[in-house]
């Protein structure tokens, strides 16, 4: 009969590096559009920018650990900086813009044939992790939590990923309540008030930028440590979900974006699982190649009805969300 | 009125004793008065500073120089120039050519956070207040040189947390002068207009500027606050600080300006006195000859305005004769698309069909 | 914005860029370099991969000998090149997934490839399989290419790695004028292509404020109906053309009524607008996958060479398409200057609430723009469904390059779309004769960036009011 095995899985979604990952990588979104108004629509870009750095270095250039993390960083800044000097002083709009090309100019170039021996074209990436590993205190054996086995590299990548993500939202809690902060949301409110009172706003636009997309690196980082990196895993739809994941929890809190994309890994697999046992039953009509993109049609209508009618998340109060729908 | 920062301090009590005194009766002019008279002390001078928008020249100002220690009003019909004037000497529109300097340093090119920390702060016309940040943060953005700004220092709140401290009871003390200090938690949005633009002031004076450049400051602000507002602009020069605004409410003009400005389509057309100004034919033409774009209410007030000071009787009769040439107006002085439409409908006159011929 | 503060920023941008761009070049020679792992012999190898190049411009098929051929995966790197009966074969270390590649540009003149078989394609070599085929068979150029992608000869591999002598050694002038016209027609005629979806999106922009993350859709949607409509539903192209334009028209006036109608009316400000058009693409994107399959759709197609004129060889399709982009752009223009509803258009395009107090409907006038825009993003669709082929993602996948001709040309003005497209469609299509196929939108992402650099109101855009 109907094989509900999944059910139980998908509570492990609740921790899973992936749900890190895009925790992390939300919470930049929140710095750069929840906070500071900047319509970044490549964050994906910012993601596989960092991811390449670190990989490439690892394993390419033999950096230790802490190098290749120090480069990620390196990489993910002047991307912002590349992305920002021409777009920040204009219309809101030209961000969303070269963002969301640029973030697909990464993926396509770097799955160049010329550039395979760097990149590892549109394999990816394997391997980064040894470094990583090579550090794990946790003796080496299976632990279970819930129904899924996990080894002591795969607790090991979810204690470090945890502790980052714990880190980073009281980084970005302390950021938006100290001076730097109001200036940000300041601007995000109208930045020509703010540059009257003698701000410099394109550096803290600039400066927010940066920090949203280094979360974004980390949060790829961790993502890559369990598996591997593939470089169409950092298209469009990566930034289209951390957008849902924001809304969903809320794009003014720091919460939000934790909790969002644990609920939206939840509900994914849930819906994957859902469809995949309803469609082996015959009793929706999907064939094993239809039922993979029926989540994107979830998150894309998910992602409209969140933005007009609940635009300050599930737990936000309505007139804490900065577009009134 | 006390004061964190100590400066502040000195600078009011000494300045009610000694500055204000000696500034309101320094002479401001020290030659015959004419459209862009130098000055005995200026603080801000611009030079052939002109703006085009395609074809139309929003300004093109010869030569004009702001008194330093007074409260100058920038006056003009609608469209005369003054925001985008505004908009040039701050840096938020760049010029098509031009100079201009802020004691003594030119400000040409200069972005406008930069003027702004020169201690050049202005506020805009259409309110920019920031609804999404409660009143108090509002008037804490407008504090300068602020530790917890800076990105490292800002994680660390025992770097700036006394700072923002001083800040706050500063930005108490100017709320609760502008009567404002019972709203400091709300959101800016929750605010009526008149009381944005309290805030926008407010928040300008954060940062304890040189020269205020105020954009209709009382627009849409009522009477009886109207008049503790004067009361605190006549304070800030009090202070030592040099005021510049722009205002259609010639009663406040009157009361509190030492020295008006006029622009017209671009141009400085006259400067004087605020009594004698009223009575320059260039300031009369260019509201008058232009009086279907002003506001007409201000038109008839002018003219109890004009009469309260014992301006020249010519001007009053100008005014009248303006008043007078359309019966709607004294009759409904105040609605003008009633007049508007009036004039539409007045059977065979010549204004209908030729309206310039009517209005000059 | 502020020209003069911004001088010292484009300084440290240009910087920047170049930085960027010798990063590039960096990454680029190791790869070539790298091309140098000693082969393994097929005969003592466990894997091999067979490598056929033949000429089939007339069939029985010829062998093509000394086209360089590059084999590279997993650490290993091959140059080599086919021999005198057009063949070569490779032992590969390991069983694994290699990417074969050969140097198309060392194929004598008149040849290429049919779109359907790259230059570059992945080989699997499972344990013990020994000569897995890769085969290339060349057509005549023209039969190539009134199919061909934008980024057809894009492929043409750096010629610093070829080892071999080119059969056609002719001068490198004569070469380069071989490569560069053709590339500037079929540019031209992609951003002919490319400009009638451009158009759609400035006039939404223009009319409404919204940018349309959504209209690559309407683009995917022209080029899915013109595929029902030849393949599924065999009737003659034009008839399946029209029909793509008409129901793109219809799904933009849809679309309009049933979700951007209401939330104008809701009030819901341009931000959030922005983000229900990504939701929106996202969801008809796979949608469309759902309903059309992950793989690309080839149209029926028509090989013979309609016109040539030196080395530019314009099929029938191509022409046509040209021909009707430039009728349906003349027609746009027409109706925009010379028609009450398009004055309307332009007049609610300039300033919004002035053509609303001046009488102008301007829910009405929207509307048509969302019709019109869907039509000409239908008909655009349509025609890039012959000019190359047409899969589920295919509007998106050219969204890039549709906002970089619109932010160039000057967001929200109409000819500036157009003139943006036209050289956007130029640019990817030039510098595909140097670049890699997968960069060819790097080039349009630089022009843009530069554009914003210089002049960010774009080509023919107005600077923004200030105040
Ligand atoms: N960004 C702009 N683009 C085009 N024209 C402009 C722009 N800004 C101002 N103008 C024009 O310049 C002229 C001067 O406008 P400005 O706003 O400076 O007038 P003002 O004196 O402040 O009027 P008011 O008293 O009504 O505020 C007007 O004719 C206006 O239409
Ligand atoms: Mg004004």
């Amino acid at each position: 009969m109907l094989d509900w095995t999944f059910l139980p899985l998908t509570l492990n979604q609740i921790i899973s590096p992936q749900t890190i990952a895009y925790a992390l990588a939300a919470l930049g979104l929140t710095v750069h559009f929840g906070y500071s108004g900047l319509l970044n629509f490549g964050q994906a870009g910012f993601m596989s920018v960092g991811a390449y750095f670190f990989a490439i270095t690892a394993t390419r250039f033999g950096f230790p650990l802490w190098a290749s993390v120090l480069a990620a960083l390196v990489g993910s800044t002047a991307f912002a900086f590349l992305l920002g000097i021409p777009t920040l002083r204009l219309r809101a709009d030209y961000l969303s813009i070269v963002t969301i090309a640029a973030a697909e100019i990464i993926r396509y170039t770097v799955q160049t044939p010329n550039l395979t021996a760097l990149t590892g074209g549109s394999d990816g990436i394997n391997g980064s992790e040894a470094g990583f590993e090579a550090i794990n205190p946790i003796p080496d054996r299976v632990y279970k939590i819930g129904v899924q086995p996990y080894t002591n590299d795969d607790l090991w990548v979810i204690i470090v990923g945890w502790v980052l993500v714990g880190a980073a939202a009281l980084f970005v809690w302390q950021l938006m309540r100290s001076p730097w902060g109001r200036i940000v949301k300041g601007i995000r409110e109208d930045e020509d008030a703010v540059r009257a009172l003698g701000k410099n706003v394109y550096s803290f636009k600039m400066q927010a930028l940066i920090i949203g997309g280094v979360l974004g690196t980390l949060g790829a980082i961790i993502n890559i440590l369990p598996t591997s990196l593939q470089p169409d895993n950092y298209g469009t739809q990566t930034t289209f979900f951390l957008w849902t994941i924001m809304l969903l929890g809320g794009a003014t809190t720091v919460l939000g974006p934790i909790i969002g994309a644990i609920i939206f890994w939840v509900v994914l697999s849930l819906s994957d699982g859902f469809i995949a046992v309803l469609s082996t039953a015959n009793i929706v009509p999907l064939s094993q190649v239809q039922q993979g993109p029926v989540r994107f049609i979830i998150v894309g209508v998910a992602l409209m009805l969140l933005v007009v009618f609940r635009p300050q998340g599930i737990f936000g109060k309505k007139k804490e969300a900065y577009f009134s729908a | 009125m006390p004061d964190p920062t100590p400066e502040t301090t000195d600078s009011e009590t000494t300045g009610t004793v000694s500055t204000g005194t000696v500034t309101d009766a320094s002479p401001i002019v020290a030659e015959p008065i004419r459209p862009g008279v130098p000055k005995v002390d200026p603080i801000l001078i611009a030079d052939g500073v002109v703006r085009h928008f395609g074809g139309n020249v929003a300004v093109d100002v010869a030569h004009v120089e702001v008194p330093r220690g007074k409260i100058t009003a920038l006056i003009g019909p609608n469209g005369a120039g003054k925001t985008t004037f505004f908009n040039l000497l701050t840096g938020f529109d760049k010029p098509n050519s031009g100079a201009w300097t802020f004691q003594g340093h030119s400000l040409a090119g200069v972005p406008p956070h930069k003027v702004a920390r020169r201690g050049m702060v202005r506020t805009f016309q259409l309110t920019k207040s920031l609804g999404l940040l409660s009143v108090l943060e509002n008037m804490r953005l407008g504090a300068t040189k602020q530790l917890g700004e800076r990105f490292i220092p800002s994680l660390m709140p025992f770097l700036w947390s006394a700072q923002e401290k001083a800040i706050t009871e500063k930005a108490m003390e100017l709320l609760a002068r502008f009567k404002l200090d019972a709203k400091a938690d709300d959101y800016a949005a929750s605010l009526s207009g008149g009381q944005r633009k309290l805030l926008e002031m407010a928040r300008a004076l954060m940062s304890d500027p040189t020269l205020v450049m105020l954009d209709e400051p009382m627009a849409g602000v009522n009477p009886a606050l109207t008049q503790s507002l004067l009361g605190h602009i006549l304070n800030l020069k009090r202070e030592g600080m040099t005021v510049l605004f722009v205002e259609h409410d010639m009663h406040m003009v009157q009361t509190i300006a030492d020295w008006v400005i006029v622009m017209a389509e671009g141009k400085v057309v006259a400067e004087g006195y605020p009594r004698e100004v009223m009575g320059d034919p260039a300031v009369i033409d260019a509201y008058l000859g232009a009086h279907h774009d002003t506001d007409l209410g201000t038109l008839t007030g002018q003219l109890a305005v004009a009469e309260e000071v014992g301006v020249s009787g010519d001007l009053i009769e100008q005014i009248e004769g303006e008043i007078e040439a359309e019966p709607n107006l004294a009759a409904e002085p105040a609605n003008e698309s009633a007049v508007e439409l009036e004039e539409e409908e007045a059977p065979g006159g010549a204004s209908v069909d030729e309206p310039e011929e009517g209005e000059k | 914005m502020h020209a003069t503060r911004q001088r010292p920023f484009p300084r440290a941008a240009a910087l920047l860029a170049a930085a960027f761009a010798a990063a590039l070049a960096l990454a680029l020679t190791p790869a070539a370099a790298h091309a140098a792992t000693t082969p393994i012999d097929p005969s003592t190898a466990k894997e091999s991969i067979l490598v056929r190049t033949l000429d089939n411009s007339s069939p029985p098929a010829k062998p093509l000998p000394n086209i360089p051929v590059e084999i590279s995966g997993d650490g290993y790197d091959v140059t080599t090149a086919t021999d005198a009966k057009g063949q070569i074969e490779v032992g590969v270390p390991e069983p694994g997934d290699y990417t074969v590649t050969i140097d198309t540009s060392k194929v004598p003149s008149g040849l290429a490839l049919p779109p359907a078989l790259k230059a570059s394609r992945t080989v699997t070599v499972d344990t013990g399989n020994k000569q897995v085929l890769a085969n290339y068979i060349f057509v005549s150029a023209s039969a190539a290419q009134q199919s061909s992608r934008p980024s057809s000869g894009a492929t043409s591999g750096p010629s610093s790695s070829s080892t071999s002598e080119s059969p056609s050694s002719s001068s490198s002038g004569s070469k380069f004028s071989r490569q560069i016209w053709p590339s500037i027609v079929t540019g031209l005629v992609f951003g002919l292509l490319l400009a009638l979806a451009s158009i759609g999106v400035s006039l939404i922009y223009g009319t409404t404020g919204l940018n349309n993350f959504a209209h690559g859709e309407l683009v995917t949607f022209g080029g899915l109906m013109a595929y029902t409509f030849t393949r599924l539903v065999p009737l003659p192209g034009p008839v399946a053309i029209l029909i793509a334009l008409v129901l793109g028209g219809v799904m933009g006036y849809v679309q309009d009524l049933a979700i951007w109608r209401p939330l104008r009316r809701k009030r819901v400000a341009l931000i959030p607008l922005m983000i229900v058009s990504i939701g929106l693409s996202l969801a008809l994107r796979y949608l469309f996958q759902i309903i059309y399959g992950p793989g690309s759709l080839v149209m029926p197609q028509d090989s013979s060479a309609a016109l040539s004129i030196g080395p530019v060889h314009l099929t029938g399709a191509n022409l046509w398409a040209a021909i009707i982009c430039i009728v349906a752009l003349l027609l746009v223009a027409f109706l925009l200057t010379r028609t009450n509803i398009g004055k309307a258009t332009r007049a609610v395009s300039d300033n919004r609430a002035l053509a609303a107090a001046s009488g102008i409907d301007v829910e009405r006038v929207i509307r048509i723009v969302w019709t019109a825009g869907g039509a000409l993003a239908g008909l655009g669709g349509a025609l890039l469904a012959y000019y190359q082929t047409v899969q589920w993602n295919s509007g998106s996948l050219i969204l890039l390059a549709i906002f970089a001709a619109v932010t160039l040309g000057g967001l929200g003005t109409t000819y500036g779309a157009l003139v943006g497209s036209l050289v956007i469609g130029l640019f990817i299509n030039v510098s595909a004769i140097w670049l890699p196929a997968n960069l060819k939108f790097v080039a349009a992402l630089i022009v843009m960036i530069v554009i914003l650099l210089v002049r960010p109101q774009g080509i023919l855009g107005k600077r923004d009011r200030i105040g």
